[in-house]
């Protein structure tokens, strides 16, 4: 059999958006890729080929090797041919309307990411704990005024991480809607609920003409504030990007606006896709409520596992820049290769029972948060903000059910519940 | 075994705290190894950064 193709019935689905919102279909075709084209080429019309990279210890390898694989020469996430040509136009030649911390290869990327990450590091993100633990107990108490039913995803998944971030981040509480949107419109582009108003879906451009304008949104948003920091910093995140320094030099423009949307977007959609998935998982499994209740030190591994389950983002797309052999095979210079997380965290060879929800797996070493120079920035931040709400909520969740039917997000980038319908009660 | 205290190293990519008393159980280092005995080619069990990017820690 000639495994070196994906054929194209098989593998095409996985590039459309609407696919992602039943997610049983995605295992169904990754878990046939992990078992017969584990490294193989999609050729799908209308997209360049990509390698499908759908084991773990390749993902691995690939998204280490940022010396070979790339992420700012080709589009960093999935894009047709034709979006792409549009993305140069709208950016002067560049293949992103980003140039986030994502698109950035070395030694720039590392320039850029040090203006931050000292902010991110685990002894900092400790001492957050007393604020962080003071939101997460302002939202059960919400929660709990909604009893006995609300949607869990939009009631209080999607607001308890914007408010976490956005806080930090140094945005004013009433601009936190604005934030909220815009980054639906960016990441859900193709959602009929969460995408752009307006935004027509049957134009194979909309994601390039969507995000092009959601760049705009985000400078007009953040150049008041670029300008105040300057003038005047706080001890906020906004102050440091504004006078972040990369060689001893300003940040370029499109860099400093991308900062800025990346924390204000990655930064909470992705918490709020593993957080809706967590309460969806205890509404299906009173047994596991009923454990966590009785044992709380088990609270740390269900949020570890909540987020290999719900492994909100899909894909992130690499460029070869030399020759490279994986897995027998050899990706040429030039090549694009589609890393999936959702696979790489369902690999059978990696995880045991991979299909099985485990809080107790140790060490649980998914790839929800990637791995390599550009892992999470946020990872440690977002365990605090998840372990806070489940501490402050499962001693007080008496019952959960199902209240109808939870729906995804139609979206092959990050993807997650935007519906969780519970009817609950609470002390 | 040396009688100084155990240090601590930190991946200056992920923030993952190497601690000589606790090894790295994970890639077969027994506790009580020091940074500087670690083979080269050991790399941070949670990022893959190289040694070479783990820098002391309180
Ligand atoms: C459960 C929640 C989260 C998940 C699953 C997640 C997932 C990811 C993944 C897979 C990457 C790797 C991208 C790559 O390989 O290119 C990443 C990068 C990043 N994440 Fe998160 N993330 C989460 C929460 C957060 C939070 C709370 C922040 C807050 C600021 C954040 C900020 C970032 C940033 C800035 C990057 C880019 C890092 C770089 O390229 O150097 N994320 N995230």
């Amino acid at each position: 059999m000639d495994t070196l193709r994906i054929p194209t019935e098989l593998v095409a689905p996985v590039f459309n958006p609407a696919t992602f919102g039943r997610r049983g279909a995605v295992h169904d075709i990754f878990t046939r890729l992990r078992r017969d084209y584990p490294l193989s080429v999609a050729e799908v019309p209308g997209y360049d080929p990509h390698w499908i990279v759908t084991k773990y210890a390749d993902l691995r390898e690939i998204s280490r090797r940022d010396d070979i694989f790339h992420g700012g020469e080709r589009s960093k996430t999935l894009i047709s041919q034709a979006g792409e040509a549009l993305v140069k136009k709208y950016t002067g030649g560049q293949s992103n309307i980003w140039r986030s911390l994502v698109q950035l290869d070395p030694p720039e990327h590392g320039a850029y990411r040090a203006v931050v990450a000292p902010s991110f590091m685990p002894d900092k993100i400790a001492q957050m704990k007393d604020s962080v633990h003071a939101i997460a107990k302002t939202y059960v108490d919400r929660l709990a005024d909604m009893a006995p039913s609300c949607d869990f995803a939009h009631d209080i998944a999607f607001m308890y991480p914007l408010k976490v971030v956005l806080d930090l981040m140094g945005v004013p509480e009433a601009d936190h809607p604005r934030m909220l949107r815009l980054t639906q419109w960016l990441f859900s582009y193709a959602d009929p609920d969460l995408k752009r108003p307006g935004s027509d879906l049957t134009n194979p451009d909309e994601i390039t003409k969507t995000w092009n304008i959601v760049f705009n949104e985000f400078k007009d948003f953040y150049s008041p504030i670029i300008a105040d920091r300057r003038k005047a910093p706080k001890p906020d995140i906004a102050s440091l990007i504004a006078n972040g320094r990369i060689f001893g030099n300003e940040m370029e423009e499109r860099a400093m606006i991308s900062y800025f949307a990346i924390v204000s977007t990655a930064g909470h959609d992705t918490t709020a896709a593993t957080t809706a998935t967590g309460m969806w998982v205890l509404a299906e499994q009173p047994a596991l409520l009923a454990r966590l209740k009785a044992d709380p030190a088990l609270i740390p591994g269900f949020v570890e596992e909540t987020i290999r389950w719900a492994s909100p983002v899909q894909q992130f797309v690499r460029s070869a820049t030399e020759d490279y052999e994986i897995r027998g095979r050899t990706i040429r210079k030039g090549d694009l290769v589609y890393l999936s997380y959702v696979s790489a965290n369902r690999d059978e060879e990696q995880f045991e029972n991979a299909f099985t929800f485990d809080p107790t797996r140790s060490p649980n070493r998914h790839i929800g948060f990637g791995y390599g120079a550009h892992i999470c920035l946020g990872q440690h931040l977002a365990r605090l903000e998840m372990r806070a709400l489940w501490e402050a909520l499962i001693p007080r969740l008496q019952s959960v059910e199902l209240a109808g039917e939870p729906q995804l997000t139609e979206s092959e980038f990050v993807c997650g519940p935007k519906l969780v319908p519970i009817r609950f009660a609470m002390q | 075994m040396s009688q100084a205290p155990w240090k601590k190293y930190l991946c200056s990519t992920c923030g993952t705290v190497y601690d000589e008393a606790e090894g790295d159980a994970d890639s077969g280092i027994a506790p009580g190894t020091r940074f500087e005995d670690l083979p080269e080619d050991w790399i941070c069990p949670v990022c893959g950064t190289a040694k070479a990017g783990f820098e002391p820690y309180a």
